[in-house]
């Protein structure tokens, strides 16, 4: 917990974490300091004046947003010469940007109408300047009308924060303009679609480009939920309107993990995609026919009853935790052990119970065999958050057999076998004087380290809080890393794939691969899997949103409920237990996970309960053992990230505009 | 040529205080300067208020300039002075009072430029008393502005020289050559009748 400090702010005693700014104080204090380029998180620039603040002592008004609070300081935010300057810039503001709040879609938000509305200006009393700059619509996405730029520059430095690196300003002063290189539209930029400028801009001059009369701030309902399409499980607030989503903006508080790919900002076009699946099908003859919930749930449990032991459940550890006990719950009913989620397909069941981790506390951050991308969309949002923390300051050691994208922004780039290389920095550690259990000394007295490995082992020394990140494979070695200093925390490619192992959906019978090559006589397939061929069983039971690959070849096709259109709760990469809310209704008949599975346990003639929090939280207690592992990679993991992110989220990709962003990136890279 | 360095806003002042004698003319040269060189664009209160002063000057000097005008530049300025965020800004805003100090922005509002030299606010005319008729201004003129026939001995009923104002660039080459100093500089607004023919 950081020192705190006391100030008074327009007369209040105000009780602020040292190190803080004065935006950031005040606002503690509940008073609102105007600014238009801070960025929570991001060094002041000053470069809008609105944040003037006059203090005692101080000849001139200072800048808020990169004042730091200090013992004693007496702050007048409101005096009558400040809000005089600032209602100026507000009015020079006024003068180049356009009046058309009646139909701006950002109106409600923007901040320059909250501005001109607070300083009571109807128009600006200054020369009306019009640029007349093309707008950038050529994509689905995102759309840039500079003529309502007002140049704040944060779109700017979000991206160049994030290390996207797109948006720059072109010229100087009025006629300045942000612009791509070259002024090209965005796909033929480096863009990701992440649409972090979107969140960042001030005004109507970034945009998601379908938002044109889908309703204004205002008529949005709010929800907080969790992106569940890739590993990182990223916090997104959902606005819906009459009961379908109009967009989905970054739910995180803070710059450090303020960021959502294109797939959890676009993706949710799927939703209502034409695949959707929204009544139970079963086959008859050659085709699939719809059917009614009663019979295809009698079906189910039929099928399941009859084959008991040679039942198998495989899912994708995109279920929530609630599912995945529920499911547990049913495999017992039918009396089978062969339960298990693609998570075994890229980790071992122990290297997900971590310890959770804090990342804007860390230092130092070792990536060990991972290669997150966000332009492969491989772990996009960790890839941001580890450019953030190395532009913010923090060092990074790379460790990789290949090549990784994030090695270019890394202080240390150690290439070679991961786990000898951790091998190595521990021994080096330890040869340095550090402290560590025994048997680890014992265990790598015969190593010998190598230069870069001694370098990274300085590294590690001097940092205060590192944070280990590593792929599911090299979690043993990491965590004996972390046994010296710091947390390690390995990184799956599924969202939930912590939580459907917390909650013991991890194979004591049949392993996902085993029961996918055969031997199984009924399948129940839950969710979109990496599958695009039927699996060799009698009986072949989906339960999915949307009409994959594999779904087509069922026998029994369930309906369940799309990301964002079930409650519940997961864990993320880091280990941290998140809350989803449900944004919209199920499409059609669609059901959750694990309603479907209490209706089909009930069916099959048992009573399952719907799980209270306490179960989770039972379930999550589960803890590792700090015990020195052997360095060494756990063989038969390697999957490639892309591949299986890609065919995880087929079905999202192919029913949302992320299809667009795929074949035109095809398309420009040729 | 290669890139010069950046000028130093005191430079630009100097040399606005050497081209030019009127003072909205000299704000007017230092801001066009100021936002084509060391102006970096950094904080709002300066890019944007130089370019609105800008625009409020060039009013002012082609005589369109209101009370109004005179009312911003002097807001901009002293905001300007206040909240800017370097010393580049505040100069900028300093020189543009100092300007204004000497009154001549009223003057101009009123239109009348002191310094004769705010083209918009000016005519040239020929004094026809002075006039000697010699037409070494109508020679000097490059856009055929000066009518008038030369005098020939034993001649009457000749056309006297005149300017025509919708010709006329006001660029001072007639005043330049005339022997007898008949040409002179008056205020469009002003009340006097000089050389304007009855």
């Amino acid at each position: 917990m950081a020192k705190m400090v006391k100030l008074t702010i327009d007369g209040t005693m105000v009780e602020s974490p040292e190190g803080a700014n004065l935006i950031e104080a005040a606002g503690l204090a509940g008073i609102h300091i105007p600014n238009l380029c801070y960025l929570k998180g991001m060094p002041g620039i000053g470069a809008c004046r609105l944040c003037l603040v006059e203090i005692e002592g101080a000849k001139v008004p200072m800048i808020a947003c990169n004042t730091k609070v200090k013992e004693g300081m007496v702050v007048n935010t409101k005096t009558e010469k400040i809000q005089e300057t600032r209602r100026f810039v507000i009015d020079l503001i006024l003068s180049m940007h356009p009046l058309d709040c009646m139909t701006c879609t950002k109106a409600g938000v923007c901040n320059l109408q909250k501005y001109a509305y607070e300083f009571e200006l109807k128009e600006s009393n200054f020369t009306r300047k019009k640029f007349g700059y093309p707008t950038d619509e050529a994509n689905p996405c995102i759309k840039r009308d500079p003529d309502y730029c007002i140049l704040c520059g944060r779109c700017v430095r979000v991206c160049r924060h994030q290390g996207t690196n797109v948006l720059d300003f072109m010229g100087r002063g009025v006629g300045a303009k942000v612009m791509t290189a070259n002024d090209k539209p965005l796909q033929e930029s480096s863009c990701t679609f992440c649409g972090s400028c979107v969140d960042a801009c001030p005004v109507n001059a970034l945009l998601e480009a379908d938002r044109w009369r889908k309703g204004r701030e205002w008529e949005y309902e709010k929800t907080n939920s969790v992106c569940l399409l890739c590993g990182n499980g990223c916090d997104i607030t959902v606005s819906t309107k009459d009961g379908r989503v109009a967009k989905i903006n970054s739910g995180a508080e803070g710059i450090t993990e303020k960021y959502i790919c294109a797939y959890g900002r676009f993706g949710f076009d799927c939703i209502e995609a034409e695949t959707r699946v929204t009544t139970p099908m079963k086959r008859i003859g050659n085709e699939l026919k719809e059917t009614t919930w009663d019979d295809a749930l009698n079906i189910a449990a039929e099928k399941l009853k009859k084959a008991g032991a040679d039942a198998g459940f495989i899912s994708t550890a995109g279920i929530l935790n609630e599912d995945a006990l529920v499911l547990k719950q049913l495999a017992d009913v039918v009396k089978t052990k062969n339960v298990d989620t693609t998570v075994s397909l890229y980790a071992d069941a122990d290297s997900l119970i971590n310890e959770s981790a804090d990342p804007e506390a860390a230092d130092l951050i070792i990536l060990a065999g991972l290669n997150p991308s966000q332009w492969k969309r491989v772990l996009p949002a960790l890839d941001a958050l580890v450019r953030k923390k190395v532009n913010s300051g923090a060092k990074l050691i790379v460790i990789n057999s290949g090549d990784t994208n994030i090695s270019s922004v890394a202080t240390l780039n150690v290439k070679g076998d991961e786990a000898k290389i951790l091998s190595e920095i521990a021994q080096a550690a330890i040869s340095k004087g550090t402290k560590a259990p025994k048997e680890m000394v014992h265990a790598l007295a015969s190593v010998d380290p190598s230069d870069d490995a001694v370098k990274a082992a300085e590294l590690f020394i001097a940092a205060a809080n590192p944070l280990i990140l590593s792929a599911p494979s090299l979690y043993d070695a990491s965590a004996n890393l972390a046994m010296i200093k710091g947390t390690a925390v390995s990184v799956p490619i599924e969202s939930n794939a912590k939580g459907v192992v917390l909650m013991g959906l991890s194979g004591e019978g049949k392993s996902y691969t085993e029961m996918v090559k055969g031997g199984i006589k009924v399948l129940y397939a839950i969710g979109e899997l990496p599958l695009n061929k039927r699996p060799q069983a009698d009986f072949l039971i989906v339960q999915n949103s949307h009409m994959t690959e594999l779904a087509k070849q069922a026998d029994l096709v369930l309906p369940s409920a799309a990301f964002l259109e079930t409650s519940g709760t997961m864990v993320d990469y880091l280990g941290r237990l998140k809350c989803l809310c449900k944004a919209v209704e199920p499409a059609g008949e669609a059901m959750s996970h694990r309603e479907i599975f209490i209706e089909v346990a009930k069916a099959a003639g048992k009573a399952v309960k719907e799980p209270k929090d306490s179960d989770i939280k039972k379930a999550l207690k589960v803890k590792a053992k700090a015990a020195l592992k052997p360095f060494k990679k756990k063989e038969g993991l390697d999957i490639n990230p892309e591949e299986m992110i890609e065919s995880i989220n087929a079905s999202v990709i192919n029913g949302s505009r992320l299809l667009w962003i795929k074949e035109t990136g095809k398309a420009v890279a040729v | 040529m290669a890139e010069q360095k950046e000028k130093k806003v005191e430079d630009i002042k100097k040399e606005a205080e050497a081209t030019k004698k009127c003072p909205v003319n000299k704000a007017l040269y230092y801001i066009e300067e100021f936002l084509a060189g060391p102006m970096c664009g950094k904080c709002f209160p300066c890019e944007m208020g130089c370019y609105e002063t800008e625009v409020r000057l060039k009013n002012i000097i082609e005589g369109r300039g209101s009370e109004a005008d005179l009312f911003a530049i002097k807001k901009i300025a002293s905001e300007m002075l206040e909240a800017s965020r370097c010393k580049k800004g505040k100069d900028t805003a300093k020189f543009i009072l100092e300007w204004m100090e000497t009154g001549a922005y009223k003057e101009h509002v009123g239109g009348r430029c002191p310094d004769r030299e705010c083209l918009a606010l000016i005519e040239y005319r020929i004094i026809p008393d002075k006039c000697n008729m010699c037409g070494l201004c109508q020679d000097a003129c490059k856009y055929n502005a000066v009518q008038g026939e030369k005098k020939k001995t034993y001649r009457s009923g000749y056309l006297p020289f005149e300017i025509r104002q919708k010709r006329c660039t006001k660029c001072g080459e007639c005043i330049k050559v005339c022997p007898t100093k008949a040409i002179v500089i008056v205020d469009i607004k002003a009340k006097e009748k000089i050389g304007v023919s009855v």
